[in-house]
């Protein structure tokens, strides 16, 4: 027998017994499950089939199709791709679908979902619930908001519709923003300040697209199209569990390795992508931005930068101001002179404007005298900053070794193009705006930005949303609901600050275990006057509320996903919604009749998707000019773009003041943060006096066995997931200094919380480092940890820098956070 | 010439995402706790077993080695649908048969539940319906009707209790000129399927070109599966 290693087992086994682990009977909650029971067909049943798109927030975006018989869904698997609209380009486009999205008959079907309407009865989050009709509930929403706004004011009432779906009806663009602004309530921001998302898009912002700018209307963000991977010569996946989290985008990085393509994977943990790596490099969680000066500065040392695309597409050449630190410009020196940007000329030394005819090259180098000023250049500025990231400084931040610094910055500087793909996880930072910043630096400088298989991207298609007509949408007659990001909202509602939240209504979003500092989270939420849920499952949320509403699933409601990818996927209702669920779109519709505003919602679905996307409109965005209805209702057709795969900034015109890459960025000057020169994170970093304390960076990251809190409790995923049970990861060697074994339960504790799961030793993680999968449910009857949860132990610090894009505000660094972990006894 | 159909599965490309597995619950209507296809958490260099492995799913992921210098590969396995397959053998009943295109089935209505199979696979491919099982959802998705190959009943979707069963290579796929569903639905496009008889094949060229390994070959079964093993040429560290 060749040698054996059995790693894995699943029941059904020879000689294995049948007995189920993952039974249904106590999974129900409010009512017994209502799906009708078996009757096994013989002959062909009469199927219809459907095209639709998985909203998942994982950005995926997979096409689904749909087999439906009768009412009921049957199964699903993944959907074909079409042309660009204008029919030009027709991708080689692979077919997209993972577990999680093969899954979704069973999260349709769940016994877990929510059946009814329900009022609270007994206190807060004490489980007891009166079943009531939809005109009761809606009648109490309207009653109770209207309540809150007279003595309060209108934006008392904040409508949290959030990432739980990606598409236009309902969730992170949905009908709540409209909804808002009908009521003049508050709501979150749809672009992306949701929670810990939003730190790399401010990065993204502070060297490419200057949020101060009306043009870029308080921020925008964008990434270059998964299959542009294929253009690549050397992929880094940075923070990156593609393989686990990004299933169906693994086939393009597979396939780009087939033709020579290197791929560099930088986790602390050995991740599935880790093992399948190149090379795999275990840095220190949070000193990412160490890491990437150390590899700028040895590609500037070395000159392996990209001369001619610096001086042609950045600020490189300009002269910065040696007082007051920002660009020196021609007004700077000359009474009544120009607001133009200083350079110097290579040829004779002179100082020149920017755009000077008589100009022969720019300077990229020194410090020159102006007047009585000695002013470098702004590539100059950056070089000197950094110049103290040498291979040996840097590897004892980042405890990557002086060779690997070296040989990453050889391999990303010697392969062009270089693609750096990051995991949103780079972005659970308090400063992970800087390692953004810090990576588009570095691609800039070697020439890898606006070219196809270049780049920094961490999400792709909100170009998407730029095809949308947005406004019209969110802002009925002009009316704009007031704005509030998630990490600002608990402070309302404590302390109100900036003013008082006493009525919420979450929409596809899991605040209560999904935001971070949860102990905090769930003071705030038990302050309300009048909660309002809506799930299609009794969420950790939707547990403290006082109403619920039973929402649909993706197959039960009409919407449109365009997210993720460049493709419009139109969502038909596949099936009638299951017992008195309605879809939020609905729901609303109720609720705003009542509050006198329902004139804004008598429009279909379908209606809304025709307006927003100007369809038959010669004026239309130019991505979707010509889209006709047909094309959206049968198929998914891909945006007209310039690039094909989409790449951001093809044309090289960069929406910022000067109109180059800033990679030396004014606005960040009262950070002392102009260009990406490394800085401690809040909490997790090396030399944290509280490290004596809480030794442990813990990490909380995503499994491939749900989309965070989503799909925890689906028999086939759990089965295959340690039955759903949490787990903290930890290096033997760690858990050795305290007693652990493998499968011990543990306290994991901080000064905000604790959390109590089993201990799995893994060689797979870094010393000094934990992990525990999030999003596993904390509910009164579905417990995936112990006791608590990893939120339990994460900050709410946000990072003030990041304020200067307005879009992109405040961040929840979910990954910034140290513990101590200790065995339980007994 | 008649048909042998094959499947290779590309290690390189396989990351363990178990879409293949739950796909084949899915299409198959597998009951809860049975899976036709599971995928195997292993060393690059060994092929696993699953018989006697350690319960449920506990150490997915778990890299072997000692930190940093690991390694990790995954090994989806199901019934090798072996041409000298022992489970054929030791059925008393000849409920399990095996095609002239390769494909091992067991007849429903045959089997006598004796179990012999379950015991005969090396590779632990089979399942047994020790009871009536238990489905979510409750009511028969996937395919969701009897099939039926030269009369014998090799798939009904609500099992009877007390038979074997096992990985079909989606017969009623196959027979209609279709995949079966965890080759169509691989987000690694890891899994080739096709005519091993058949040079020109895509699963002959996979394997003549990168060598691939049967399971247990030493046996003597001769799986109609080969696995391309994780190739470390090239890579950066080691």
């Amino acid at each position: 027998m060749p040698r054996i290693k059995r790693r894995q087992f699943i029941k059904g086994m020879a000689g294995g017994v049948a007995a189920v682990g993952v039974g249904l009977s106590g999974l129900r909650y409010l009512e017994p499950a209502g799906v009708a029971s078996a009757s096994p067909l013989t002959s062909a049943p009469e199927e219809k089939l459907y095209r639709t798109g998985h909203s998942n927030n994982c950005d995926g975006s997979c096409g689904h199709t749909v087999h439906v018989v009768g009412n009921r869904a049957t199964f699903i698997e993944s959907a074909p791709w079409e042309s660009s609209i204008d029919g030009k380009v027709k991708e080689d486009y692979p077919p997209r679908i993972c577990l999680r999205g093969v899954s979704q008959l069973q999260n349709t079907y769940s016994p877990d979902r929510v059946k009814y309407p329900y009022r609270r009865v007994g206190p807060r989050g004490s489980g007891k619930w009166e079943r009531i009709s939809w005109e009761e509930a809606t009648t109490a929403i309207a009653e109770n908001f209207r309540k809150a706004q007279e003595k309060y004011g209108a934006k008392s009432v904040w409508i949290a519709p959030y990432t739980g779906s990606l598409s236009l009806i309902e969730g992170v663009i949905g009908a709540g923003y409209r909804f808002a602004s009908a009521i003049g309530a508050s709501a979150g921001d749809f672009e992306g300040d949701n929670e810990g998302d939003s730190a790399c898009p401010a990065g993204f912002n502070y060297v490419l697209a200057d949020p101060t700018l009306p043009a870029n209307g308080g921020g925008i963000f964008d990434g270059h199209e998964y299959l542009d991977y294929l253009n690549s010569k050397v992929i880094f996946l940075w923070a990156n569990n593609l393989a686990e989290t990004s299933i169906p985008d693994w086939r393009t990085i597979c396939d780009a390795r087939k033709n020579g393509t290197k791929l560099v994977v930088l986790d602390p943990r050995y991740t599935p992508t880790a093992a399948a790596a190149d090379l795999w490099v275990p840095i220190r969680p949070g000193t990412d931005t160490a890491l990437v000066d150390g590899m700028i500065r040895w590609i500037i040392q070395n000159k392996r930068f990209d001369e001619a695309y610096v001086r042609q597409y950045t600020v490189a050449p300009y002269l910065i101001h040696p007082l007051t630190k920002k660009f020196l410009k021609h007004k700077d020196i000359v009474a009544g002179g120009e607001d133009k940007y200083l350079v110097v000329d290579e040829q004779d030394g002179s100082v020149k404007k920017w755009d000077d005819p008589g100009l022969s090259k720019p300077s990229l180098w020194g410090t020159h005298a102006v007047g009585a000023l000695k002013a470098r250049t702004a590539l100059q500025v950056l070089a000197d900053t950094l110049n103290k990231y040498t291979p040996e400084y840097t590897a004892k931040i980042t405890d990557v070794d002086a060779k690997t610094v070296v040989q990453l910055a050889e391999l990303y500087a010697g392969n062009h193009p270089a693609g750096v793909k990051a995991g949103f996880g780079l972005s659970h930072w308090y400063r992970a705006d800087l390692t953004f910043q810090a990576l588009l630096t570095l691609s800039a400088l070697t020439g890898n930005i606006g070219v196809h298989g270049g780049g920094v991207t961490i999400y792709s298609g909100a170009l998407l949303t730029t095809a949308y007509d947005i406004p019209s949408w969110f802002y009925p007659d002009k009316k704009q609901y007031t704005y509030l990001p998630p990490m600002q909202a608990c402070d309302a509602m404590l302390e109100s600050k900036p003013y008082p939240v006493k009525a919420a209504w979450f929409m596809v979003d899991n605040y209560a275990q999904q935001m971070s500092d949860r102990n905090k989270v769930m003071k705030a939420l038990n302050s309300l006057d009048f909660l309002v849920v809506s799930d299609y499952v009794l969420s950790a949320t939707a547990e403290l509320a006082d109403i619920v509403l039973p929402a649909c699933t993706y197959l039960e409601k009409t919407d449109l996903l365009g997210s993720g990818n460049y493709y419009l996927q139109y969502m038909p209702k596949t099936i009638q919604p299951l017992w008195e669920s309605k879809s939020d779109f609905e729901a609303i519709g109720l609720v705003a009749e009542k509050m006198g505003v329902g004139q804004y919602f008598h429009k279909t679905p379908d209606d809304f998707i025709k307006e927003v996307l100007h369809i038959g409109d010669p004026q239309a965005d130019p991505t979707v000019r010509g889209l006709t209805w047909d094309q959206l209702t049968k198929g998914a057709y891909r945006l007209n773009t310039e690039s094909v795969p989409y790449v951001p900034f093809y044309n090289k015109q960069f929406p910022t003041k000067s109109g180059k890459i800033e990679f030396y960025v004014e606005l960040l000057i009262p950070y002392e943060q102009e260009v990406c020169d490394y800085k401690e994170q809040a909490e997790a970093f090396p030399n944290n006096p509280l490290l004596q304390k809480y030794p442990l960076v813990f990490l909380s990251t995503h499994t491939r066995f749900r989309t965070h809190s989503q799909y925890c409790n689906l028999p086939w995923l759990k089965e295959i997931n340690n039955n759903g049970e949490g787990f903290l990861e930890i290096n033997p060697r760690d858990a050795a200094k305290r007693g652990i074994a493998d499968g011990d339960v543990v306290r994991v504790f901080n000064g905000r919380g604790e959390m109590k799961v089993r201990a799995r030793l893994t060689e797979g993680i870094k010393q000094g480092v934990t992990n525990c999968y999030q999003g596993g449910w904390a509910t009164r009857q579905v417990k995936h940890y112990i006791e608590g949860h990893p939120n339990n132990l994460t900050h709410q610090i946000a990072n003030p820098a990041q304020t200067i894009v307005p879009n992109f505000q405040s961040n929840a660094a979910y990954y910034d956070c140290l513990v101590q972990v200790e065995k339980v006894k007994g | 010439m008649t048909k042998h159909w094959g499947m290779v599965i590309d290690q390189n490309r396989c990351v363990g995402c178990w879409t293949c597995a739950v796909s084949c619950k899915s299409i198959n209507n597998e009951p809860l706790g049975i899976f036709w296809n599971r995928v195997l958490t292993g060393e690059p260099s060994a092929s696993a077993s699953v018989s006697g492995a350690p319960p449920a799913s506990q150490a997915i992921d778990v890299p072997h080695g000692v930190f940093p210098n690991l390694a990790l590969a995954y090994q989806p396995t199901a019934c090798q649908h072996c041409a000298d397959a022992p489970c054929e053998k030791v059925c008393p009943v000849s409920a399990t048969f095996r095609r002239e295109d390769g494909v091992v089935l067991v007849d429903f209505e045959r089997c006598i539940g004796c179990r012999y199979c379950l015991a005969a696979c090396p590779y632990g491919a089979r399942a047994f319906n020790w009871e009536k099982e238990q489905y979510a959802p409750d009511f028969p998705v996937g395919y969701g009707r009897d099939y039926r190959t030269g009369g014998r009943l090799v798939f009904t979707p609500v099992r009877p209790v007390g038979v074997a069963e096992k990985c079909t290579f989606c017969v009623e796929r196959i027979d209609v000129g279709k995949k079966p569903m965890c080759v169509e639905t691989c987000p690694a496009g890891a899994r080739i399927f096709g005519d091993l008889n058949d040079p020109a094949s895509e699963v002959s060229q996979a394997v003549n070109r990168q060598g691939g390994r049967q399971l247990l070959a030493d046996l003597g079964t001769r799986p109609s599966v080969y696995y391309l093993a994780v190739d470390r040429q090239g890579r950066l560290t080691d």
